[in-house]
């Protein structure tokens, strides 16, 4: 386990030198402040109305935090379900095609240093992303007060989809030498993540309820919405965990499996 | 240094590597000689850990492949068919890379490479980008990352393929030279070809295989002193001989 390190530092070493990574960056950040820029524009239009109506109750009731910062976050969510497919998809597809696969299993290294590597490397990525999406929020503590706890919580709730989204993403790249077709594989495995709910709610499912709550607990959608809310609750982490830990016991069979064959 | 016992490889049906054992002391060059898919690669794939034999096993020096496989894959140095390289990677930073997975100690390892890139005679392009180099400084690149960690067995697939005459004898001189020496320095060498000027001009011994079997197991020496060419062994072996080749051969 002691060459996870050395491995991870490769994969971010070479997401920065190819312009994967820089394309990613911007992108992402473009978005985000547009998006953010959008929400803020939309909170002050709406608490415009309030006062023009003199509605101070419900002015009252009106926070930074559930009006702007959890839809902001939310969003950058799916954001980051079409981005991490590019970080992750070359993270064992591109081995396979440069022969380095080779390398790496004649060398002393065990499966966890290869899979655990390659998943830290792109999750440290992923942690920049997110890292440039809590700056925003921390704009508004400049302007007005948010809560710390509720800002916080619902990034590390962001940090954690993303880093699921890295361990489905290295998952799909495992499977093929294509970059395209992982990243293909990616995005639908990432999207009927995020329809799981939708798909429980289906009339087909009435009879099946605990199928139906079995889907909606899979999906990131509810543990990441306790987390927005400000609820860090220990069995939302641990569906984190339990998460990305059994997607990249998938990965680590997969990557065997190439002996096997 | 090398021991393969009955090293089988099925891929379904087929039946890849059938039974192939031989033995390799300290120092030895090898040849593995073949026609395109006799089963070279599989057996080099199979002793150097990538892909476990469906039957039979191997160890390298002293260290069984499937008891205790850390060990013996840090005892091997490899040089698959395509030289396995990072072309976004420069020549350095791609040998520290390797030096570190192949657990060369941290105060060693500036060395090792230093070593490495001035036996392969890359010092000039030690900066450049993988990617951009020829065809000729990327085999060597690959032979750099397969002697960096300095491990007593060498296993070369291919390794002169694609170059030109005066870099093939670069590195024929090289095994030459990282097969002499004594006691630790010395490296057993074995490496796969078609071309059988190849073994000749290199090896000490040649193996032959063909479609999967070990059909000829011979010193060079013994060769020569019963007055036999590799060229009508190998057409022999192989069933390959066609009225061109006998006369050719003649």
């Amino acid at each position: 386990m002691r060459h996870i390190p050395t491995v991870a530092a490769r994969e971010l070493r070479s997401l920065f030198v190819s312009p994967v990574a820089y394309v990613v960056m911007s992108l992402f950040c473009v978005l985000a402040g547009l998006f953010f820029v959008i929400g803020v524009a939309a909170f002050d239009q709406y608490v415009r109305q309030l006062m023009q109506f003199q509605l101070f109750d419900e002015l009252q009731k009106q926070n930074l935090n559930d009006q702007l910062i959890s839809g902001f976050y939310d969003t950058m969510a799916v954001i980051l379900l079409m981005l991490t497919p590019a970080v992750t998809m070359g993270l064992f597809a591109a081995e396979k095609t440069n022969g380095t696969q080779e390398l790496l299993l004649t060398s002393p290294l065990t499966m966890w240093d290869i899979v655990l590597g390659k998943f830290f490397g792109a999750a440290a990525f992923v942690a920049l992303l997110v890292l440039f999406v809590g700056l925003f929020p921390g704009l508004l503590f400049v302007y007005g007060d948010p809560e710390v706890g509720k800002t916080l919580s619902g990034l590390i709730g962001l940090l954690l989809v993303g880093w699921t989204y890295t361990a489905l993403g290295c998952f799909a790249s495992s499977l093929t030498r294509s970059q395209i077709v992982s990243f293909l594989i990616s995005v639908v495995l990432l999207l009927t993540l995020l329809l799981l709910p939708a798909i429980s709610d289906l009339n087909v499912m009435g009879e099946a309820e605990g199928l139906s709550s079995a889907l909606r607990w899979l999906s990131t959608g509810q543990h990441f919405q306790q987390l927005l809310k400000g609820l860090v609750d220990t069995s939302d982490l641990a569906y984190f965990a339990v998460m990305i830990g059994s997607v990249l016991l998938l990965t680590k069979a997969s990557v065997e499996s190439v002996r096997w064959r | 240094m090398i021991e393969a016992q009955s090293l089988t490889k099925r891929y379904g049906e087929v039946l890849a590597v059938d039974a192939v054992s031989f033995k390799v002391e300290r120092g030895e060059v090898v040849g593995f000689l073949g026609p395109n898919g006799a089963g070279k690669t599989t057996t080099m794939r199979m002793l150097t850990g990538f892909v476990p034999p469906t039957d039979g096993t191997a160890s390298i020096a002293g260290h069984d492949i499937f008891t205790d496989p850390l060990a013996a894959r840090r005892a091997v140095g490899y040089l698959p068919e395509t030289p396995p390289l990072y072309p976004e990677m420069t020549v350095t930073s791609y040998l520290r890379y390797v030096a570190a997975i192949k657990d060369v100690p941290r105060a060693r390892r500036r060395e090792a490479i230093e070593r490495a890139l001035e036996r392969c005679a890359l010092t000039q392009v030690r900066g450049r980008v993988i990617g951009t180099l020829s065809k000729g400084f990327r085999q060597r690149v690959g032979l750099a990352q397969a002697i960096v960690h300095d491990p007593p067995v060498l296993i070369l697939d291919e390794p002169t393929v694609g170059l030109d005459p005066v870099q093939i004898n670069e590195i024929r001189g090289l095994i030459a030279e990282l097969a002499s020496g004594s006691g630790e320095s010395q490296h057993t060498v074995v490496l796969s070809t078609h071309i059988m000027a190849e073994v000749s001009a290199i090896c000490r011994r040649v193996i032959l295989i063909n479609e999967g079997r070990k059909t000829v197991d011979e010193s060079l020496e013994d060769l020569k002193r019963e007055g036999r060419s590799l060229e009508s062994l190998f057409a022999r072996e192989t069933g390959s001989e066609s009225p061109v080749a006998a006369r050719v051969s003649q």
